[in-house]
């Protein structure tokens, strides 16, 4: 069973206090600036934070619920917060995702239609029928279109719930057995 | 298997209102007087007990659960079940909200859940307070709570849907998993 649609690996993070070179990472800056003391950041601080550092660049910020998602995404300790390894991680991870969506906004719309959402998911590794992918696209739409924001959460809960389904498939097979308890757990964390 | 049982909300035995009651409050929140009351009106009229708007996602829930003709609002006889289901919750928020708050606390949020049957660990409603507090509290409003709510039952729903020997497992392919949770969480 091969589960895709993660984009780039996870950044290094081995050494104590960081890695070598991160006081020059032009994203430590934007980190530590919005970030503090702890070093950590909420989902109000990391949608600042990718608003300054204009991830979003032509496209609209992201909104607060999709910051969310991303910070659970990464959330290995539950703190519901994000560190700078963890943020290095996103970063790379989204512009593997905003390089793909800008490949099929090629009017520079700011949004894409189902038909290249369709797509967009395929292309990324995702096999699913024909029926789920209308529901999930039909959840993403307003007025038949999808905008960046939206496709961004939409491959946000997809690898969250990939990486759900992947702990509960032991033998690889594409299917997971799901205790009620544990089921409500670990799909309402994402 | 506790699941079953009691994961709905108690029944609170109300009276039916007063038809004539239900009328004024129906004229007074279609504002447009189309004859149905639309997302944007219901949510107008409901509070959550801050300065905010009511949860759209709650407003949304909540006329598609009642509107039967799949018109995108509910006229009046779809409108009793509206007003029911509120002053259900209403009553259901005021008995959990303990020291009268306006809010629920991670203390009266696990005693409401327990009450409806739900085993959640104590970390998990840290989870569900981050996930569904739209007012960055550390508790939840009454929109909030209800939008809390209505998750865990559809997740509960569908669950159960594929539970057919009702044993509390279930064995489910990938792209099964996605298509059940995807839409609801």
């Amino acid at each position: 069973m091969n589960y895709q649609g993660y984009g780039a690996p996870p950044a290094a993070g081995g050494y104590p206090g960081g890695f070598p070179g991160q006081q020059q990472d032009p994203l430590y800056g934007y980190f530590t600036a919005i970030a503090g003391q702890d070093g950590q950041i909420s989902a109000e601080e990391l949608q600042a934070c990718l608003t300054q550092a204009n991830f979003s660049g032509g496209y609209r910020p992201f909104n607060l619920e999709t910051c969310r998602l991303m910070i659970s995404m990464l959330d290995r300790d539950m703190s519901y917060s994000m560190g700078f390894n963890e943020f290095k991680e996103l970063w790379a991870v989204l512009n593997g995702w905003k390089q793909h969506f800008m490949s099929i906004d090629r009017d520079m719309s700011g949004t894409v239609d189902p038909q290249e959402m369709n797509q967009a998911i395929s292309s990324m590794g995702y096999r699913l029928s024909p029926q789920a992918m209308n529901s999930i696209i039909k959840r993403y739409s307003s007025q038949g279109k999808i905008t960046f924001d939206d496709y961004v959460a939409c491959c946000v809960k997809l690898r969250s719930l990939t990486d759900v389904f992947r702990k509960r498939d032991q033998a690889q097979q594409g299917m997971a057995t799901f205790q009620y308890d544990d089921f409500i757990h670990c799909t309402m964390s994402i | 298997m506790a699941y079953h049982n009691q994961y709905r909300p108690p029944h609170y035995n109300s009276a039916p209102p007063d038809q004539g009651f239900l009328w004024n409050i129906f004229q007074r929140v279609d504002k447009d007087r189309s004859g149905a009351i639309s997302d944007t009106e219901l949510q107008q009229a409901l509070s959550n007990g801050t300065w905010t708007p009511f949860n759209p996602v709650t407003v949304r829930s909540i006329i598609s659960m009642f509107d039967r003709e799949n018109k995108g609002g509910v006229n009046f006889n779809e409108f009793a079940g509206v007003w029911k289901y509120i002053t259900d919750w209403q009553n259901i928020f005021r008995t959990y909200d303990r020291d009268n708050s306006g809010f629920i606390d991670k203390n009266e949020l696990k005693q409401a859940l327990t009450g409806f049957g739900y085993r959640l660990s104590d970390q998990f409603y840290n989870t569900l307070i981050e996930k569904f507090d739209r007012q960055k509290r550390g508790q939840v409003a009454f929109d909030d709570f209800i939008q809390c709510c209505i998750v865990l039952q559809r997740l509960t729903d569908v669950f159960r849907r594929y539970d057919t020997d009702q044993d509390g497992w279930i064995q489910v392919s990938y792209e099964q998993y996605l298509s059940m949770v995807f839409n609801v969480v």
